[in-house]
């Protein structure tokens, strides 16, 4: 019955090709995605620890951004 | 009202969007890929390869889709100059690009059992290619020019040229004689699909949808990202 559900009558190897090269693709795409968000958030959290105290509380006082950029990181770490 | 649509509160819903997708998106892509494979039926005269069409009509969809929205976006940003749809942009051309490539490929490996050929120059399949190029040509423009004015002039320019190959591709398989069959699913009229094959299709639409929502919003949370990288440098 696995054989047969694999070899869809002959089909098998274009719909489980098609099938792979979807899911494969989405999640290269997904991966690539995901690495340069977080890249991103790290550069802005190096660049906000560079900055001298008093700026530094200034952006996180005025930035919610800034503020969700540090409590994600935060929880990722 | 405009105060909803500052940077933080977008980023904050940006957020929240996201998780609500996380929780729920591999739940709806194992129902839609039990539906695709498992569940429903073999096509009478095209068999098991029809299953082929649960990946290949939501990529083309979306890929048409996405195209449009840039299209709309970049007239809109061209007049009014509002600056989000430049980001929105760039942000929707690579999964619209994905989405184009993916639909040539899967039709390719649907043509070969299909018709006995892997590609075919014919008005639909050649219509589909010109949209992966309008894409590439447009995602270029972002990579390789300087300045955000120029780089809105010229992938405007590229999407509103682009654009009047939308309805070629939509219109391709009444106007010319082809090798791809006309459209099964109509917006207005009656659809010749049977529902036990509409459903699975439904499903993973929602899940191509839903995918591409997710990338949307990762890579638009990245260009907030790197506004707000910019605005500290300025400090």
């Amino acid at each position: 019955m696995i054989t047969e559900f694999i070899a869809m009558n002959g089909y098998g190897l274009y719909v489980w090709l098609s099938f792979s090269i979807v899911i494969l693709s989405c999640a290269v795409l997904y991966l690539k995605t995901r690495k340069t968000l977080r890249k991103y958030e790290n550069d802005f959290l190096v660049d906000l620890q560079n900055l001298p105290l008093e700026d530094k509380n200034k952006v996180l006082e005025t930035s919610k951004v800034a503020q969700q950029i540090l409590a994600t990181n935060s929880k990722v770490n | 009202m405009f105060k909803f649509f500052s940077s933080s509160n977008i980023y904050s819903l940006i957020q929240k969007l996201i998780n609500f997708i996380d929780s729920i998106f591999f739940l709806i892509l194992i129902i839609g890929l039990t539906f695709a494979l498992v569940l429903s039926p073999p096509d009478y005269t095209q068999g098991d390869s029809v299953r082929i069409m649960y990946v290949h009509v939501p990529a083309a969809w979306l890929g048409l889709a996405c195209f449009s929205v840039i299209t709309l976006l970049s007239v809109l940003n061209f007049i009014f100059k509002i600056r989000n749809f430049y980001f929105i942009n760039k942000s929707i051309a690579p999964i619209g690009l994905l989405f184009t490539c993916l639909a040539i490929i899967t039709g390719s490996l649907w043509g070969q059992p299909t018709w006995g050929t892997w590609w075919a120059w014919d008005a639909r399949l050649t219509s589909m290619l010109v949209l992966m190029l309008f894409y590439i040509f447009y995602i270029l423009a972002f990579k390789l020019l300087s300045g955000e004015e120029i780089i809105v002039k010229v992938s405007s320019i590229i999407a509103i040229i682009g654009s009047i190959n939308l309805p070629i591709i939509k219109y391709s398989v009444e106007w010319w004689t082809t090798l791809h069959q006309p459209a099964s699913i109509k917006i207005v009229g009656p659809s010749n699909i049977h529902s036990a094959m509409l459903l699975p299709l439904l499903v993973m639409l929602l899940v191509f949808l839903l995918y591409g929502a997710l990338i949307f919003l990762m890579k638009y949370k990245t260009e907030i990202i790197r506004i707000k990288k910019k605005n500290l440098k300025k400090i």
